[in-house]
This record gives structure tokens, sequence and C-alpha cells, in this order.
């Protein structure tokens, strides 16, 4: 008997059935893609860290090094399980030419290093997660450049430097657990031992690794402090496995989090249709229900008929809904199979995106028989006697027709009716203003991560070159020399010299710990601080918001340096953002410490009408090994891949924002037509022509998704900034503030909504033509 | 006398399922004179109320025609039928059929406000005029629900005259009143026929259809037989009505109705 109730009620409401349906399916089908693709990354995350034997503990060091102390500190430590000290060589990009151009890789931001395979853990990877071993002449690129020049197993890898030649076959592409996102400036080239050799003859600069594996990873952060006050070498950042598993998860993690936000803002809306639906349904069905009692049918069996149509549909939508992920998931996790491979998928990987999607037909179950509770108020005699169970519509002292100052009567009525039966349209308002959400926050996003000024999140001044000096013998006569050339060059309207220098500072907990600061003139190239002013005397020093959060210190808080010997107090007068060197920097204007020198940086602004890209050239060759990167490229490189990553998720969220507009607003308008079609035979009796008609509910439409729209901008560009800013504070952006396009924001955007919303409605209303005005009206 | 509204072998079939056809109107051949006050009476499913709905292009008919002052309505596309509904017609329903989100007054210039029809403080002054004229002229500030059924359908009345029609069709607009309501708006219709208006209604009640001038008895689907009783003239005495109302037994008994 079900069977044949279901089978009539299909038949009845196909339309409004196959959109609820359909919404049911699309929430099911997200969370198991989300889940799934959480399940992928964490379990490829682990597997990459495991098969590589990440180390747990990273000193990077540009100099000389003890080795053999090294090693007798961490024979005495009991924390250390296993040391190495990785050597790399570094190449400046200018000398290096992938797959058979002659373009180099100058001026690219990464820092370019070679590397043989290391003996006792972590291993770079191929493509299959295998230890890659390599023969002499060839190399293995980092995944990086694979994507980024669209290299492939054969292509030549050469090096070119006075006179020196080398060229290499791709023999495999790197998994660097340490080193694969694009936001970490560092990238390994794997080579055999004899051309390393080769290379290590010509290129004089070297860096270290100092790795430690851990006997409890437990400890890292005990381990770390006790590194950082031994003495032994820490020229560089130090780095810990938690950060490369951040690193290298932040991309997919935000699609994943994105896309299960997704998935529970849907089934709120599918709840909310099932609520409209479920009391339509009712309202249609009351004489019927009143009957069923009236011949002592138990309420129980009666909700038990209606709730049988929507467990059935619930539960087919979810199975379909999971069954549609799966061709879908593939495309979702194709970044983390790539970056991180695929991981043996264990009873769990495949039990949760199930589960996830079950509990889509749980929540349609449970919000069902909630919602049918309602059959226990009809009575019936009530049921039998009266037309519906339903409010009617209060009648408004104000909006009266005669006062009316809309000239064209369609258009008042309409609106009126959206006011007049306001919480009837909620559903329809919040479907308009989630949509309007979903689109605008992604849009806003990726406007902002592409805007020039979204450098101030990487901690740095906005200007039109950026040139970045690494550790060198002659660093500082190189950098004198440069600060000179740009102080007699014409072209250059102001320049500001960056030192960052290691000092170091007394903890919380009385220990000493090492700070990198960046010294120099920070009024030139101004930053957006989150709380306070960049430094101007000498005893102040600004804070990143990672390192301010960690050092528990606020605007007005002092911190001990020591200097020279001694300690000297200094005050924080400024906490701004930054995602680079894992989020933890400083800036003071004291002088910089020459003995712990990291890296120097100059930024400079041209005179206006000066050449970009020729400066750019020139710089390159006038200061070279330095980096020269304009501002566009220096975003592109660090952020290309987020925002390869972002664009995905700005397409599908549009995709989304409008099936939703589009479906709800179809199966809204088809259920309201239903329930006003005495109301509309009415009108139509009395002359409204079907075009009038059409103008009401249009103006319905378009009045609640203005509404909808205004909302949802409001609360994109302030809720939604928060939890962009809340996804960001993990890098150690916390404050994101959008760069708003307007003509995109307010005017485009809005515009596909309204097309999209007026065409639905136009649709929707082809049913009224059917309505045979006669039959209405008689009784 | 001019003939306002005239229909040809007007003919109404349902089709009610497969090979299931139930042929409503047959051949109805019917002309309504201007100022005319005509009724039509016949047993349940004689065709009444579809009549109605066809002949006031409510309804599409199957076959015919219909010519409401010169025009064939069955040639008009769905605007132009809408926009001789509300401009050149009026209808007065058994159950009223306000709309129930606005206020009386709202009720009554709707159509008026749509038809555009003079400008607003000129239909607003009709409006009340009407509502001064059958009496509900303190209403107009009332929801629907604060009337009773006979000022209901004394609101109905107005705003079938608010756009000045050729005719009016009245569906039982009687059928929901008591007794002395019923009295009442039928006194009103007549009056409003006497100013010029036509009127053409359906109705099963004697005393109803009395007041009309002409009768029309209709038999599965067609239009048997007619009699003409002249006008009524509300102010004139009892005796008259209930001579009419014999009259109209009789006859209808020898229809057998």
């Amino acid at each position: 008997m079900v069977a044949k109730i279901l089978k009539k009620d299909f038949s009845r409401k196909t339309l409004i059935t196959i959109v609820v349906f359909a919404f049911i399916l699309l929430s099911a089908l997200l969370v198991a893609s989300g889940s799934n693709l959480i399940m992928a990354l964490t379990s490829s995350l682990d597997a990459l860290m495991e098969t590589a034997k990440a180390p747990h503990f990273v000193q990077m060091h540009a100099g000389e090094i003890d080795q053999a102390e090294i090693e007798r500190w961490a024979t005495a430590n009991n924390l250390v399980e296993t040391q190495q000290t990785v050597e790399m060589i570094t190449v400046d990009g200018s000398t290096l030419y992938l797959d058979d151009t002659d373009t180099a890789e100058e001026n690219s931001v990464m820092d370019i290093s070679f590397v043989t395979q290391n003996r006792s853990f972590d291993f770079l990877l191929d493509l299959d997660n295998r230890v890659i071993q390599l023969s002499p002449g060839e190399v293995a690129v980092p995944i990086y450049y694979m994507e980024q020049d669209d290299l492939e197993l054969g292509d030549t890898v050469r090096i070119s430097d006075e006179g020196f030649e080398r060229s290499f076959r791709i023999a495999a592409f790197v998994r660097d657990a340490q080193m694969n996102p694009a936001i970490v400036h560092s990238k390994r080239f794997l080579v055999h031992a004899d051309d390393y050799g080769a290379l290590r003859e010509h290129f004089a600069e070297t860096e270290y690794l100092i790795e430690f594996l851990l006997t409890d990873p437990g400890q890292v952060d005990r381990f770390s402090q006790a590194y950082l006050s031994s003495g032994l070498p820490q020229k560089g950042t130090s780095v810990d496995r938690t950060l490369f598993k951040m690193l290298n998860g932040l991309s997919d993690g935000i699609v994943a989090g994105v896309v299960i936000v997704l998935s529970l803002l849907l089934m709120i809306i599918a709840v909310l249709c099932l609520r409209f639906t479920i009391l339509a349904t009712i309202e249609e069905d009351t004489k019927e229900i009143g009957v069923m009692k009236a011949i002592g049918i138990g309420k129980g069996d009666i909700r038990r008929i209606y709730l049988a149509k929507y467990v059935v549909m619930g539960v087919l939508a979810s199975v379909a809904g999971y069954l549609a992920s799966l061709p879908l998931n593939p495309v979702l996790s194709a970044n983390v199979m790539l970056t991180m491979g695929q991981a043996p998928k264990g009873l769990i990987e495949y039990a949760v995106p199930i589960v996830a999607a079950g509990s889509i037909s749980l929540m349609v179950f449970g919000s069902c028989a909630l919602i049918l509770r309602r059959l226990n108020r009809i009575s019936a005699v009530e049921a039998l006697r009266s037309r519906t169970v339903g409010a009617s519509a209060k009648n408004l002292p104000v909006l009266k027709l005669k006062k009316s100052p809309l000239p064209n009567v369609n258009v008042f009525l309409g609106f009126r009716d959206v006011v007049q039966r306001f919480k009837l349209f909620g559903l329809l308002c919040f479907v308009f203003f989630f949509s309007a959400f979903v689109i605008i926050v992604p849009v806003h996003f990726l406007t902002t991560i592409q805007s020039p000024s979204f450098i101030s999140y990487m901690g740095i001044g906005r200007s039109d070159i950026r040139i970045d000096l690494r550790q060198s013998e002659d660093m500082d006569q190189r950098f004198d020399r440069m600060l000179t050339t740009l102080a007699d060059d014409p072209d250059v309207e102001r320049f500001s010299p960056l030192v960052t220098s290691q000092f170091t500072m007394v903890g919380s907990d009385g220990a000493e710990e090492t700070i990198n600061i960046e010294t120099g003139d920070f009024s030139i190239f101004p930053l957006d601080y989150v709380e306070g002013t960049a430094p101007e005397r000498e005893d102040e020093i600004a804070l990143s918001s990672l390192n301010a959060s960690e050092m528990e210190k606020r605007v007005g808080d002092t911190l001990l340096l020591i200097i020279d010997g001694e300690e000297r107090e200094m005050t924080v007068s400024g906490i701004y953002q930054d995602v680079t060197h894992g989020g933890r920097t400083a800036k003071a204007t004291l002088p910089y410490n020459p003995e712990t020198v990291l890296w120097q940086a100059v930024s400079l602004d041209l005179t206006s009408g000066s050449d970009l890209d020729a400066k750019v050239r020139e710089y390159s060759e006038a200061f070279h090994p330095a980096r020269v990167t304009d501002l566009e490229g220096y975003l592109g490189q660090t952020l290309g891949n987020t925002i390869e990553q972002l664009r995905l998720v700005t397409v599908v969220a549009i995709g989304v924002g409008l099936s939703v507009a589009v479906l709800i607003t179809s199966l809204f308008l088809t259920m309201l037509i239903s329930k006003d079609a005495s109301q509309i035979a009415i009108m139509r009796s009395l002359g409204f022509s079907l075009r009038n008609i059409r103008v009401q509910y249009l103006t319905r439409a378009l009045v609640l998704l203005g509404l909808g729209i205004v909302l949802g901008t409001v609360f994109s560009n302030t809720l939604g900034q928060r939890l962009v800013s809340a996804l960001w504070a993990l890098m150690g952006a916390s404050q994101i503030r959008f760069v708003i396009n307007p003509i995109q924001a307010y005017i485009l955007l809005p515009l596909l909504l309204m097309l999209a919303v007026s065409i639905t409605t136009l649709i929707s209303m082809a049913n009224i033509r059917e309505t045979n005005i006669a039959e209405m009206i008689v009784e | 006398m001019t003939i306002l509204l005239e229909s040809r072998d007007l003919n109404k079939r349902f089709v009610l399922g497969k090979q299931n056809e139930q042929h409503v109107l047959k051949d109805v051949d019917l002309q309504i004179e201007q100022g005319e006050f005509v009724a039509v009476m016949g047993p349940s499913g004689s065709g009444k109320s579809t009549l109605l709905y066809n002949i006031s292009g409510m309804d599409r008919m199957t076959s015919g025609s219909v010519v409401l002052d010169g025009r064939e309505l069955s040639e008009l596309s769905e605007e132009a039928l809408s926009d001789v509904r509300l401009t050149e017609m009026g209808f007065v329903f058994q159950h009223i059929h306000l709309l129930n989100n606005l206020s009386i007054f709202d009720n009554i210039i709707l159509p008026a406000y749509l038809a555009r029809d003079g400008n607003r403080t000129k239909i607003n002054q009709r409006a009340g005029e009407l509502m001064e004229k059958v009496g509900i002229a303190d209403l107009a500030d009332n929801d629907i629900t604060q009337a009773s059924g006979g000022q209901l359908q004394r609101v109905g009345i107005c705003r079938a005259l608010i756009n000045e029609p050729s005719i009016v069709f009245g569906d039982e607009p009687t059928g929901a009143l008591n007794s002395k309501a019923a009295g009442g708006i039928m006194d009103l219709l007549a009056d409003i026929n006497r100013s010029g208006t036509t009127i053409l209604l359906v109705t099963h009640n004697v005393k109803v259809a009395a007041r009309t001038e002409r009768v029309l008895f209709m038999l599965d689907g067609r239009i048997v037989a007619e009699k003409r009783l002249g006008k009524y003239d509300p102010k004139g005495n009892g005796r008259d009505s209930k001579a009419r109302e014999e009259a109209l037994s009789s006859w209808l008994l020898d229809m057998g109705f």
C-alpha cells in the first residue's frame, strides 16, 4: 500500500519530488566528496610523511658547520633517534634551464638547490612514492616545476654558468615532504652523487639542513628549544614536521573545508524545503487527513504513511549522492594525488564517505519526523469542515492599494505579498542569501589574493620590485654596492633596504630563544597592521600575528632581547600578518646583527613611466645572483597553486550558488502557485492576464532576491571575511580584509543571479496557463 | 433593441479520460439584448454554470461562437480576452471570491487600478459612490473578515461594477445568503439593471429568477424554453413579486423542474 501511495504521490507532484530529491542528492554528494577529500588528504599526508621518513625537526643553516659537534650533541641528547646533515648546492635560477628552452629560471622566487638522495631519512620520493635512485646524467625535478613548466619524463634540465655546462635527463619527479608546496620558497633537485660532485666543484655556495628524527615526536617543542639554546649552527629558519604537514595540506584542506561547509548549508536548505513541502502537502491533504482520523486510522499510522515517502526519498537520494561522488572524488583530490600520492585505502577511508552520505538521510528522516508532528494538531472535525489548517494571510494596515505609490498594480501586489507572507517567503529569502553568500565570498577572496595589496599578508610592504640576496660570503659587500647603485639610479623613486638577522630573546619561561628580526625603515613601504603601528624607535618591535599569539604578546607588552650581551627591553609597537617563513617573523629599527645575517632584501618603487620589465632585467644582470622580482611575479609564484585551487572553488561555488537558487526558486514557485491557485483564478476571472500574474510572481522573486543579495553581500563582507581570516589564521594572516571589485561583486554577480532567477520564475509559471479558471472558481 | 451578447452553436465537451467525454453544452444559441436582466435556470448538471463560463470567456468552448458587442471572443488571444473581462464584464460569484489579503475597498478598486480607467482619485471616488449606493460605505477600511455574507456580496457587486462593464454575470449570487440578504441583493441587482446594466445570472432559486425579466430553462446542455416576465420594480408592492414567483413556478413545473 505504501508503494502505491508513493507512486501516486510521485505522479501528482513529479517536479517537486524531483527537485527535493536533487537537493538531497547534491548535499549527500558534497558531504561524501568533502569527507573523502579529507580522508584522502589525511591518509596521503601521513603516508607521505611515513614513507619519506620526514624529519621531526630541521634547522636550516647557511654557512660553515662542524658536523662532529652536531653529532656529539645529538648523541648526548636522548630525544634524538637519528641525525643527518643534508648538504645542498645552491644554484641561481639564472643558470637553470628547463626543457630545452633558452629562458632561464631567473627571477624565480624559489631558492633552487641540488642534493643527493639521503641515506637515513628525509627521502625524496617519485610519483609512485618510491625512494628515487638515479643514474649519472639523470635528474629528479620537483613537482612544482613539473606543473609550472609542463615538464615530462625525458625532458632536459640544463645548468649553464660561466663556461660550466651540464645537462640532465628528467628521470623522475620529486615528492618532497618538506618542500612540496609553492608557498615554501625552496626546492630540491635530486642528482646522482657523481653529478653532485661535479656541481660541487663549480658552485661553491652551499646550505645545510640539519635534520633530526626524534624518539618522541611529541617533544619536538622541547627539542627545538634545546637546539636553539645549544649554540649549534642556526643561520636560517627552523621547522618541524607539524609545519610540513600543515603547509602540504593547506590548500586541499581549505577546499575540503569549503566543500563540507557548502554541503551543510545545502542540507539546511534541503530541510527547509522539506518543511515547506510537507506543510504544503499537509495543507492540501487536510480533508483527507481528517477523513483518515475520522474513520479511526491512528495518528502514528498517518504519520508513517507520510514519513515513508520522505524516508524513501532521503535514502535513495543519499545513495545516489554517494554514487555520484565517486567520479567527482578524483577531480577534487587530483592535487592530493599528485603532490602526496595515493595511500592504501583502509576500511575507514571507504566507510567515512558512506557514513557521511548516510547522515544526510538520517537528517532528512529526523527533520521530517519532527515536522510531521503537525499532523497531531489536525482534528478530524475541523479538517473536514475547514479548507486549510495553515494560517491565512493577515491584512496589513499599511500598504493599502489605494495609497500605493507604485504605478503598476501587479508590482504592488507582488511586493505587498512578500511583506504580508514573509514567514512563508522566508525560505526563498534565505536561499537567495545563501546563494549570494556562497558566490560572493570566494569571489572576494579570489580578488583579494590576486590583488597586489595581498603582499601585505606576506609581511612585505607594497612596492614595484623586490630584490632578495641570499646568504653568501661577500653578501655585505654586494649589498652595499647594490644600495649605492640604486641610490644613483634616476629611475628609482624610493627604496628601502631590509636586513633579517637572528637575535636572541628571553622567552616567557626564562629560556633563551632565537628570533628572526627584519630591520630597516618601515615607513617607506608601510604595511597594514592588525594592531598598532610599525616600530619607529630602536626600543620598539613589531611581531607577526603567529609570533605574537605564541608569545602571548599584545601591543604595549614588552619582551627582552639580548644585544651585545646585554638585555634590552623592547616594546611591542604593532602586530602584522605574515604567511612567509612559517608565519614567525618580527620587525625592528635597531641595527641588525652582522654576525647572524640570514638574508637581505630591498624593496623599491620606480618613477612613473619606467619600464618595469626592463628594470627587472637590468637589475637581474647588475645584481646577479640576487633574485629580482616584480610584485605580480612574486605573488604568482608564491601563491600560484593556491590561486588555481581557489579559482576551482570559486567556479564550483558559483555553480552551486546558481543551482541552489534555480532549484529552490523552481520548487518554491511551483508549490506557491499551486497553493495560490484559487487566488490566481479569482484574479484571472477579474481580468488579470497571464502576463499580469507573471509580473506579480516575478516581483516577489526579485524583491526576495534583492533582499537576499543585500544580506548576502553584507554578511560576505563581514562574516565571510572573518571566516576566510579564520582559515588563513593557520598560516599567519588572521585578519584578511577583502579587496572588492565593485563591478563584479555589485553589478555582474547580482545580474547573473537575477537572470537565473527570472528565467526560472518564468518557466515555473508555465503551469498557470494550464489552470482552468472556471474549474478553480466553480465549486 | 441591440443585441449585446450572442452565442451560436456553442458546444463544450469535457475529456475525462481515455474514451470518456462529457458533452455538456450542445449547440446553444443565445441572445442577450442591451439592458436585459436574464436568468438561466435548470436542474443540476444541465450546464448552466458551464454556459456562463464559456460565454464569459473564462473557459474555452469546444466549438461555436460568442460575440460580445460585435467582437468574436473565440478569436481573441488570452491577453485580449483578459482585457475584455476586465473592461467589459463584471462577475458576481456565489462565494464572492474576494482576495483575502486586501481590504474591502482595495478589493473593489483593484480591477479599475489594473484597467487604469481614469486617474486613481477618480477611481477611489467612484468606488466610494458605489459603496454608498449599495449601503456599505462604512466598511471601506475593513478586512473581508469584518463583514457579513450579505455585506460581502455587496462588495462583490461593487467590484463587478467598478469598471462600468457592458454586462454583469452572476453565478448563484445569492446562493450562500439567507433569504433576507438574498432579497436585498436581488433588489440591488434589479436597481442596477434599471440604470442600464445588462445582467445575466445563473440560479436555481425561483424567488431570485422571478426578479429578472426573462428566464431561460436549460436541460441536458440545451436551452429548451424561455419565459418573459417583464421588468421587475423593486419599489413595487409585494403582490407583484408573489405573482411573478407563482407564474414562474407554474411554468417551471410544466417544464418538469
